[in-house]
């Protein structure tokens, strides 16, 4: 299958064998790729980002717990509307899909995720999720750092690819080579000597102005991948439906790059609207319906394409929310929150017990388990990267992949 | 202070870059010739001195609610009321974009509105999350009247402004649950910033902030509407009004201070604190773009806000006659915003130009939509303007301008669900089809004006044309700001306009000097 060659050159393998000197492998981290196998190279992570900080207890629901009916009269949900998928616990009655992935053996929950001293900023909450450090004015993103340590030897400028418009702080690193869209139609460019003289005008003559530096750099970047983006997605193969929302069509688009084997080992998509202070119930309805039914056809497409067992899919959120409603029928920000692994070898059940409703830390949940170990969890038995090395520090590794 | 400026010309043309979307080598002959404090001192007080522009046709004072619910209203009235109203709601929308962008376009005083927009940005609301356009007007005057007056004036104007309390969720926050919304971006991104409160203020502020809702204008006569309608089917006015029943009047503690508080006493506390001198000040420098590593300019600006008990006019003096802000390092280095980009390149050539939908959507597809920033905090800007999709969008900008013409992928690739579809298959696919439906008449309704840009080449120069392409690249470099031009681009831009011998030499020109990377700096 030429296709696969064809990315496997791109991530660097062919390539890097046959024209790197061989005494370079011995030096430097420059073939550290070298040690894994062809399969381990092809693998692909997909974060999802829910922002605005999914209330996790209506999402993956302690529903035999009192004290979470008693905290929620109006924005809580009610025994029977509820999904149930173990003793304990229970889906959101919109997140059919994620429930059918669950009976599948396909879906991994992590439940009580947080770390210590939990800031209830979304903004200083996102970033210390997207730094995975702790420590304030961290600058570069977890992914970005992997990026750097661990694909030296990659031939990519997009090794991550992320579909909205503001960039995503995960990818965020000195030499950054993630790439950011919102819509693939725009790497359309006029033929001619326009089109010429704009290439011309984009090479990368460095300044030592900085901010212009950066910006030739990513015109450079952007012309060089307008052709690549385009044909990956003219080519796509991909046969199954996706809702005609955002969030559904960014995963198609992703779908399509990760059959197209473009030079991609990160992705990143964002559901927002998660903030939901007054008038919950509708809303988060909906978006967990956006997400379940997303996630049912992504990864029902990667499948059928036979790509599902080179993915990751992996969801996060800046917190969960207030364990008492307010008065607006919403709730506040909160602490502790649920995350969800799909594909690859996922080991399939709850990871983490149940939310303990009666410990709380003014009126919050007191997380259980640190997102970090599930990233380093990721980074290691995934991706086979040096975790400790990426995140600064050794965090315990989680039971979650077969 | 200490280092002193070298005002000239160059030094005018930043200023303008910065305050007044760009300025043409002429007006920076003109401004270099009278002293930098004079010239400040007068682009702030013309600023202040401005009449109001004209308010859009469609706002209604007092706003009437045409959605209400009474008892003898039937369900299908609903659905027809709640219909019209969700049209008209899109079509002011959009006229409003149009109409700021008209204002900013055409403005004589366009420090006015760059802070405007600086406002925009920090007391935030999301169109996305309103289900009316008149208090997106309402809040846009009010950053207007008071964007270089006084901080608190300013703060209590937009606190009690319906945006913000129907956005933050301050309307009908009731003392039993107070409503922490408001009270946590109060403190975190309007006054003092993070880092300098307690979560135990913010839960203490709400209690505060508590017995505010919207109404009717007093004496107006009202008529019930049906029981537990949800707020948009019953308010009936954007009037702010205290209900004092839900107000928790008990004593609270905020930074250190107790007393039984209500709304003033909050926001007197904030607006008078340290921090927030130093935080609006932080931004005001982000926005305008100065190079200040050890926060001198920060504090020096900190200093004019508490002395002059938050007089804005004398915060912003301080900043534009900085050594910081005209140091070499604070020049061509501030990536200019889709909004300053895309007004800036229609005053700088002269463009004969009446926004419409598809003018404003330019914008937001390069990452920045009037009235609808990203979250609460604001658009971020620098880097986090750029990546290759916005970057694309901006070197499609030509073809808005020049060809009249929407280039592919200038809206996102679908709509967000704002709503769970029912689980009924054939409900489902219905409404599905509506939506569509819906989605295709929406895009039409945006897309019927096109663009209404015409270009000139004789009006972008003050004088003739010049003949020889390097005298005229060299001059459009310099009509449009481009302070510093790689060696490559310049000759890039000769060698087209000379190879190509065109029709139009100055389009061609100006084409590509859009699509360069030192024109998206100021």
């Amino acid at each position: 299958m030429l296709p696969k060659i064809d990315r496997r050159k791109f991530l660097g393998v062919g390539a890097l064998s046959a024209t790197v000197p061989g005494f370079l492998g011995k030096t430097g981290r420059l073939l550290a790729d070298d040690t894994k196998s062809l399969a381990e190279r092809d693998r692909v992570l997909v974060v999802v980002q829910l922002a605005g900080g999914n209330d996790g207890l209506n999402t993956v629901i302690p529903f035999r717990d009192e004290a979470y009916h008693k905290a929620r009269p109006k924005v809580g949900i009610a025994i029977n509307k509820s999904l149930k998928i173990a003793d304990d616990f229970a889906l959101h009655p919109e997140t059919g899909e994620l429930r059918k992935l669950y009976d599948a053996g396909q879906l991994g929950i992590v439940t009580n995720v947080g770390y210590p001293n939990p800031n209830r900023s979304h903004f200083r909450s996102t970033e210390i999720w997207e730094a995975a450090v702790l420590e304030k004015d961290t600058l570069t993103g977890w992914i970005g750092r992997y990026f750097d340590s661990e694909c030296r030897g990659v031939v990519s400028p997009m090794l991550g690819l992320q579909l909205g418009d503001k960039p995503a702080m995960t990818f965020a690193h000195a030499k950054c080579r993630a790439v950011t869209l919102t819509n693939p139609s725009l790497f359309q460019w006029e033929a001619g000597s326009v089109g010429q003289a704009m290439d011309r005008l984009n090479k990368v003559q460095t300044t030592g102005n900085d901010q212009l530096d950066f910006l030739q750099r990513t015109g450079n970047d952007t012309l060089t991948l307008s052709k690549r983006i385009r044909d990956a997605l003219k080519d796509s193969k991909t046969s199954t439906e996706y809702m005609p929302f955002n969030f559904s069509q960014s995963l198609k688009v992703v779908a399509q790059m990760i059959a197209a084997d473009v030079p991609t080992r990160v992705y990143y998509v964002s559901l927002g609207g998660f903030d939901t202070h007054s008038t919950q119930v509708g809303r988060h309805a909906g978006l967990l319906q956006e997400l379940s039914q997303g996630l049912g056809s992504f990864i029902a497409d990667l499948k059928s394409m036979g790509h599902l067992d080179r993915t990751l899919v992996m969801t996060f959120s800046e917190f969960g929310r207030r364990v008492a409603e307010n008065e607006q029928q919403g709730t506040d920000h909160g602490t502790a929150g649920v995350m969800f692994l799909a594909g690859g070898p996922v080991k399939a059940g709850i990871h983490g017990g149940r939310p303990d409703l009666s410990d709380l830390d003014e009126g919050d949940l007191k997380f259980k388990t640190d997102f970090r170990s599930v990233y380093s969890t990721v980074l290691k038995e995934w991706l086979k990267a040096d975790a400790k090395k990426v995140l600064g520090s050794e965090f315990k590794t989680l039971p979650l992949f077969v | 202070m200490k280092a002193g400026v070298t005002w000239d010309a160059a030094a005018a043309t930043h200023l303008m870059s910065r305050t007044n979307f760009g300025g043409t080598p002429k007006q920076a002959e003109q401004l270099a010739a009278r002293p930098l404090k004079d010239i400040v001192a007068a682009m702030i007080d013309e600023a202040k001195a401005a009449p109001s522009p004209k308010a859009p046709a469609w706002v209604r004072e007092p706003w009437v609610n045409t959605e209400r619910v009474y008892p003898e209203t039937t369900p299908a009235e609903r659905m027809e009321n709640h219909r019209k109203a969700g049209e008209r709601q899109t079509r002011e929308r959009n006229e409003l974009r149009c109409w700021w962008l008209d204002e900013m376009i055409r403005t004589a005083t366009p420090l006015r509105e760059a802070m405007t927009l600086f406002w925009h940005g920090h007391f935030t609301t999301e169109a996305k999350r309103m289900f009316v356009a008149q208090p997106l007007y309402t809040q846009n005057a009010a950053l207007r009247a008071n964007a270089l007056g006084n901080f608190r004036e300013l703060l209590g104007a937009v606190t009690l402004d319906a945006a913000m309390l129907m956005y933050l969720n301050m309307e009908d926050s009731d003392a039993k649950k107070p409503n922490e919304n408001f009270a946590r971006e109060l403190l975190e991104l309007f006054t003092v910033g993070i880092g300098n409160y307690a979560e135990k203020d913010i839960k203490e502020i709400a209690r505060a902030l508590t017995g505010w809702t919207l109404d009717a204008p007093e004496g107006t006569k009202k008529k019930p509407t049906v029981a537990d309608a949800p707020r948009a089917f019953c308010r009936d006015g954007l009037a702010p009004t205290f209900a004092k029943e839900k107000h928790d009047g008990g004593e609270k503690t905020i930074f250190g201070q107790t007393g039984k508080f209500g709304l003033k006493d909050v926001l007197e506390i904030v607006a008078g604190h340290p921090a927030t001198a130093k935080f609006i000040g932080s931004k005001m420098i982000a926005f305008f773009g100065a190079v200040d590593p050890k926060n001198e300019l920060r504090d020096r600006m900190a200093t004019a806000f508490t002395k002059s008990k938050g007089n804005l006019a004398d915060v912003l003096a301080v900043l534009l006659t900085s050594h910081e802000f005209f140091a070499a390092a604070s020049r061509a280095t501030l990536i200019k915003s889709p909004v300053q980009l895309l007004v800036g390149s229609c005053r700088l050539l002269n463009l004969d130009v009446t926004a419409t939908p598809s003018l404003a959507q330019v914008t937001a597809a390069m990452g920045q939509e009037l009235f609808n920033p990203p979250n609460v905090k604001g658009w971020p800007g620098g880097r986090d303007w750029i990546s290759s999709g916005t970057l694309a969008v901006r070197y499609h900008l030509p073809e808005a301008l020049f060809d009249g013409k929407e280039p592919a992928g200038f809206e996102p690739i679908a709509t967000d669900r704002n709503f769970a579809l029912p689980a009924d298959e054939s409900a489902r696919r219905d409404l599905l089809k509506r939506l569509k439906e819906f989605d295709a008449k929406r895009r039409e309704e945006r897309k019927k004006d096109g663009f209404k840009v015409a270009f000139d080449s004789a009006k972008v120069f003050d004088g003739p044309v010049p003949e020889k392409a390097g005298a005229l690249v060299d001059g459009l470099l310099a009509r449009l700001t481009v302070v510093a031009p790689r060696a490559d681009t310049r000759a890039t831009l000769v060698e087209a306009v000379d190879k190509a011998s065109p029709a139009d030499p100055v389009k061609l020109a100006c084409r590509l000097i859009l699509m360069t990377p030192e024109y998206q700096l100021s």
